[in-house]
């Protein structure tokens, strides 16, 4: 790297790093959060909100038991979806309609409990395993589509991935207007509220353990797909090169087909996890940007499982929280979403003061 | 004479080496100074310091007899020297005319074509070149292109020029035509530096000639006043021996039946355009020609990487046409690609990884589902000792390797065997390329020992001097067409070159 | 039947104007190697401060103010995308995510009348509230109104007009002058450029700075010309379509006009077949229907790249370093 700036005090420039340890990863890291609350609390300060009092709130959230329960609750969409995104980045597939498969995932769980409830379909205990099988599937054919348009027709991801989403969110604002609205609703775009034996807390009781649970046992699986299976070591090479990939043999279109599938996935079940763990019915905007949460998460955690699992809870937290502040000091909502941003870009910055360091170097001193 | 350029005491060290060691070179005015020396000498280097891309640690440069402190190419092209760089630095979908107006500051915003148009065309015809300003670059052939470099650096008044490597991609043809605009520039008092690995240019077109080894200066002296035995010596530090590297030619059964064979190349059109051709048991064919006129595409065809249009592929017998890779690697066919660090492994991973990039997928190393990681490490370990491959440890990234060392890895992993047996058919694009002479021995030992045990090898080279040490055949190839097939016994440097200028000329 | 065609090609170059206005600076951006994915973000900003900043000091304030919101937005991309060569598509992400959450947080009702407060304390009571804006006034050009049909091109605002000039000026920059041919050289072969003395991450730094500058102008022109009703994220995609526009465009700010409004004229169909019942079956989704033909076109042009090698920029999303 040989980005030099000639300034009148010397000669500034910029050189890779030669490696560097997991602890100076990890406080690098958390110097990137430090520097995003303190730009968060001087964008609150130059509006007059007391930004001390903000960071109590939100930290606060970590304290109080029933808070905390709910920050894991609401990590457990951002986690899922963020293990489904691990595998897309792994694969250099720039998935970033996790929101969309989301939501897809929602329309699949919650057409599964209309199903049950309106016609008779299935047994009682048939239904919760149909509407993880059918959020899956929905929300991974929903992520299929891009990764088609890519592997037969070269079409790059990103743009399409972001339009889904949008028609992901139209279709259920659809849904719920139209065919699927609760006749006894009063009018209001919801459908019906879901039974107790659709909901995620018949495993352990409250929705949060059940779906930290599913969030470890999903880690666990993106994991293992990872490191130990032909699939995960195929994802993995033509995440890195396609050309090589095709060189070593390796199906590269079938190999995108399934990653984005998998991904989609599950994304898909984090929509179930809304549906079912969260709000107990579909209504309109029923995520409030989990899918784009999880990218931020997905990179924090540097598409770690594990890591996944803690990150994910943080951020439910931050929604948690945004909640909180609206309560407790009248700071609208949409603070919880500009945090993140915050975060996102800090960590970024972390990332390059990481792999690079910055050398001064005074007029005359010659070259190392 | 004049000295147009004049370097003191040049030391430029990157991490871990010193690519130039106190070095003293001089260029004079009306001069076409070849700077000679093997890859890796630091001749590179030096040059890009002079061209103001690198900042020397040490030294002092001296232009026209000025002192001159060199901080981007820009300050370097204002005093008038120019270079040409081995990889064109051309921006391939814009024309002729941008590609040499760029970065010019003259006139106002707006672009004169018309004005430029004229001044190209008048420039390049001087040099009895015939170049339209308005082709884009695409279109050209290599020989164009470089004249599109020259034409770059003489339009802006360059005086000094550099040129890198300049005959690596061009027929003989060409290269005559180039030595012959360079003889006439240096009359016209301009001053061209000339580097090369290759004596029979220095002989042929140059004034004096400075070598270099190891980053330093061996020797500066008049071209007429040396021979071609005193400069390799020079060079490598040794004399070269030039024998032939003889192994027993027992050839067996075919391997390999290419019939009429049809490649589309990157650009939409065959670069592969009826090829036939044949490969024993035991056999060594060598595939010479400019590089660029169809050999990458012909090995990609055979190793499963490219669809064929037309034709036919026979692998001992089975008809192999229009399999892919997967089915290829299965059949028996090993291929180590050109440019080894960029195609032939994954830079982010580990040395492990990359021994195993094919074998992952067969038994014993992973079942339906599962990889084994015990039974790759072991293999890696038994495969790093084996070829010889220096590396701290099988789990170390593939990137922090030397170049040699990636290349045996990639040797390890077609060769070895892991993947059910040594293989049938060996197809090596420049195998050598870019290495220093001990790994370059190592490849050509590795290919007549594999000879030797019955695989089929194809050897695509650009060096004739290779091509003839090893091949029982060689085959001329230009223009995506094979010009003729020549026994060892009969080829030489000469028929080979006639061959491939016929071709040129039939080409058009 | 005139006036119905009148009204509805008037309309089509109203919306049309947004995503002109957005793809003509995203174009420079994508020429230089820059894929400025922050546009989104840019533009929901831009149109959350013309809200403000129009109650607060007038049109023309509150237009610059966008721009010059922009521009800094996108030297943030810059910096970390040229200097820093972090990754393009995360970073624009994280702009657009900015973006959308800044703007939210700032036209939020609580915020926003800190700001106008702040901003001009003498402004009544009755606007601190308000959730629009007055919309920017249509300038009747004489004579060329008049023409039936070709007349509703000349009864449009002020930045309908900026965008007629802008469109084929960026071209002719792009094309025919220095700057341009350093543009399109540094995306395309940015060592080519570096060698000749250009400074790749100077223009590329600029092009990225001149993408969000048009960007925050296109969020003042959705917002004050189009639509002057704030809601949150009331681009709903609008940035996303503009980006899939440049590529249906490719990369040329003259085909780029008949892109936006063909974009244009799908939203505006749209609302029509809405209006003709059709709406009754679901307004939702009819809504789709531009980010189906975004999709649809990104398809058409990626079959069609293959056949006729249309130039995606050799170098766009891959950052630049001398290798040494």
């Amino acid at each position: 790297m040989s980005l030099k700036i000639e300034t009148r005090f010397g000669r500034i420039r910029v050189e890779r790093r030669v490696g560097y340890g997991r602890l100076y990863s990890i406080s690098m890291t958390l110097l990137s959060l430090a520097l995003a609350f303190l730009v968060v609390a001087l964008i609150l300060a130059s509006l007059g909100l007391d930004p001390v009092k903000a960071f109590q709130v939100i930290f606060g959230v970590f304290m109080k038991p029933s808070l905390l329960l709910e920050s894991i609750k609401q990590s457990i969409p951002i986690c899922l979806a963020a293990l489904g995104l691990s595998i897309a980045f792994k694969m250099n597939f720039w998935n970033i309609g996790a929101e969309g498969q989301i939501y897809m995932g929602m329309i699949a769980s919650t057409g599964i409990v209309l199903l049950h409830a309106y016609y008779g379909f299935f047994h009682e205990w048939m239904v919760m395993p149909l509407m993880f099988l059918a959020s899956f599937l929905l929300g991974g054919a929903w992520c299929l589509i891009p990764g088609a348009l890519k592997a037969r027709l070269g079409v790059n991801e990103i743009l399409p991935t972001l339009m889904l989403n949008y028609v992901a969110i139209l279709i259920v604002d659809f849904l719920v207007h139209g065919p699927w609205r609760d006749p006894k609703g009063y009018g209001f775009p919801l459908s019906i509220p879901f039974p107790e034996y659709t909901k995620l807390n018949i495993v352990l009781g409250e929705p949060a353990y059940t779906g930290l649970l599913f969030s470890i046992l999903g880690a666990a699986a993106v994991f293992f797909l990872l490191e130990y299976t032909k699939l995960g070591f195929e994802i993995k090479v033509v995440g890195q090169s396609p050309a090589v990939a095709r060189y070593a043999g390796i199906r590269v279109r079938s190999t995108i087909l399934l990653g984005s599938f998998l991904a989609g996935g599950l994304a898909g079940i984090g929509g179930l996890s809304i549906v079912s763990g969260i709000i107990g019915r579909l209504r309109p905007g029923a995520s409030p940007g989990y899918g784009y949460t999880a990218i931020i998460v997905a990179a924090l955690a540097g598409l770690n499982p594990w890591v996944t699992v803690a990150v994910s809870i943080f951020f439910g937290g931050l929604i948690t929280a945004g909640g909180a502040l609206q309560m407790s000091m009248g700071i609208p909502k949409a603070a919880a979403q500009m945090i993140q941003a915050v975060i996102f870009l800090m960590i970024l910055v972390g990332e390059f003061i990481k792999r690079y360091r910055i050398v001064i170097e005074r007029p005359g001193a010659s070259e190392r | 004479m004049e000295k147009l350029v004049e370097l003191r005491g040049i030391v430029k060290r990157f991490p871990g080496v010193v690519a130039n060691d106190r070095v003293d070179f001089e260029l004079r005015r009306g001069e076409v100074h070849a700077l000679l020396g093997e890859n890796g000498a630091g001749k590179t280097t030096l040059m890009n310091i002079l061209y103001g891309l690198y900042k020397p640690d040490e030294g002092e440069i001296y232009v026209r007899g000025k002192r001159v402190e060199l901080r981007s190419p820009r300050d370097a092209i204002s005093l008038g020297i120019g270079m040409v760089h081995q990889n064109f630095r051309l921006v391939e979908s814009h024309t002729v005319l941008e590609n040499i107006i760029l970065g010019l500051r003259e006139d106002g915003l707006r672009i004169d074509f018309e004005k430029h148009r004229r001044r190209i065309i008048e420039l390049s015809e001087r040099y009895g070149w015939k170049i339209d300003p308005m082709a884009r670059i695409w279109q050209l052939s290599a020989g164009e292109k470089q004249q599109v470099e020259l034409l770059k650096i003489l339009y802006r008044g360059a005086e000094i020029l550099i040129l890198d490597e300049p005959t690596s991609v061009l027929t003989v043809q060409e290269t005559r035509r180039l030595f012959e605009a360079l003889r006439r520039m240096a009359r016209e008092g301009k001053g061209i530096i000339f580097i090369t690995h290759k004596l029979n240019e220095v002989m042929e077109v140059s004034d004096r000639v400075t070598v270099m080894r190891r980053g330093r200066v061996v020797i500066t002296k008049e071209t007429r006043e040396t021979t071609k035995a005193e400069l390799a010596n020079y060079m490598i530090g040794r004399p070269i021996v030039f024998g032939q590297k003889k192994a027993s030619a027992q050839l067996g059964a075919v391997v390999l039946k290419v019939i009429d064979l049809k490649v589309l190349g990157d650009r939409g059109y065959p670069a592969v355009n009826g090829v036939s051709l044949e490969v024993r048991r035991g056999e060594i064919l060598g595939i010479a020609g400019v590089s660029g006129n169809g050999q990458v595409e012909l090995a990609e065809a055979i190793a499963g990487l490219r669809k064929p249009l037309a034709g036919r592929i026979l692998l001992n017998g089975v008809d192999a046409t229009g399999m892919d890779a997967g089915k290829m690697i299965e059949l028996g066919v090993a291929y180590i690609p050109p440019e080894g660090n960029k195609l032939g492994i994954v830079p982010g991973f580990r040395v492990v990884d990359n021994l195993f990039l094919k074998a992952y997928r067969y038994p014993p190393y992973s079942n339906k589902l599962l990889l084994n990681w015990g039974k790759m490490l072991e293999k890696a370990r038994e495969l790093i000792e084996e070829f010889g491959i220096v590396t701290p440890s099988a789990l170390s990234r593939a990137s922090s390797l030397s170049g040699g060392n990636i290349q045996r890895l990639i040797l390890a992993r077609e060769l070895s065997g892991i993947i059910g047996g040594i293989p049938r058919l060996i197809v090596a694009a420049y195998p050598t390329k870019g290495l220093d002479i001990g790994a370059t021995e190592f490849v050509h030992d590795l290919l007549l020992r594999y000879k030797e045990m019955g695989s089929g090898i194809i050897f695509i080279s650009e060096d004739l001097e290779e091509l003839l040490l090893l091949s029982d055949r060689i085959a001329v190839m230009s223009g995506g067409r094979i010009r003729g097939v020549l026994a060892r016994e009969e080829a030489d440097a000469e028929k080979i070159g006639l061959l491939m200028s016929e071709a040129v000329v039939q080409a058009g | 039947m005139i006036e119905w065609i009148e009204s509805v090609l008037g309309l089509t170059i109203q919306v049309g104007t947004v995503y002109l206005l957005a793809s003509l600076g995203e174009i420079y951006a994508e020429r230089s190697g820059v894929l400025n994915l922050g546009l989104e973000g840019i533009m929901v900003m831009g149109a959350a401060l013309s809200f403000i900043f129009t109650l607060a000091y007038g049109h023309l304030v509150a237009i610059l103010v966008s721009v010059v919101t922009g521009i800094l937005m996108s030297l943030i991309l810059a910096v970390m995308a040229v200097y820093m060569r972090l990754n393009q598509t995360v970073t624009g992400l994280a702009l657009t995510m900015l973006g959308l959450g800044l703007s939210g947080f700032l036209a939020s009702p609580e915020v926003r009348k800190v700001m106008l407060l702040a901003l001009n304390p003498l402004l009544p009571e009755s606007l601190l509230a308000i959730q629009e804006a007055p919309k920017l006034p249509e300038i009747h050009v004489p004579l060329l109104s008049g023409i039936p049909i070709i007349g509703c091109f000349f009864r449009q605002n002020v930045l309908v007009y900026v965008s007629y000039i802008a469109a084929p000026l960026m071209w002719f920059i792009l094309f025919k002058t220095r700057p341009g041919l350093s543009l399109r050289s540094v995306g395309e072969n940015p060592a080519a450029a570096d060698a000749m003395g250009i400074n790749v991450f100077r223009v590329r730094c600029v092009a990225t700075m001149i993408s969000g500058g048009f960007a925050g102008l296109a969020g003042a022109y959705l917002f004050l010309g189009f639509q002057p009703f704030w809601r949150e994220g009331l681009t709903a995609g609008k940035g996303f379509i503009a980006l899939s526009l440049v590529i249906l465009s490719t990369w040329n700010p003259l085909r780029a006009i008949l892109g936006a409004y063909l974009f244009g004229g799908v939203e505006v169909i749209q609302y029509r077949l809405q209006l003709f019942g059709l709406g009754a079956l679901s307004p939702y989704l009819l809504t789709m229907l531009p980010y189906l033909v975004a999709i649809a076109a990104l398809v058409a042009v990626s079959i069609e790249s293959v056949r006729k090698r249309i130039g995606v920029p050799a170098s766009l999303g891959i950052p630049y370093s001398r290798e040494e």
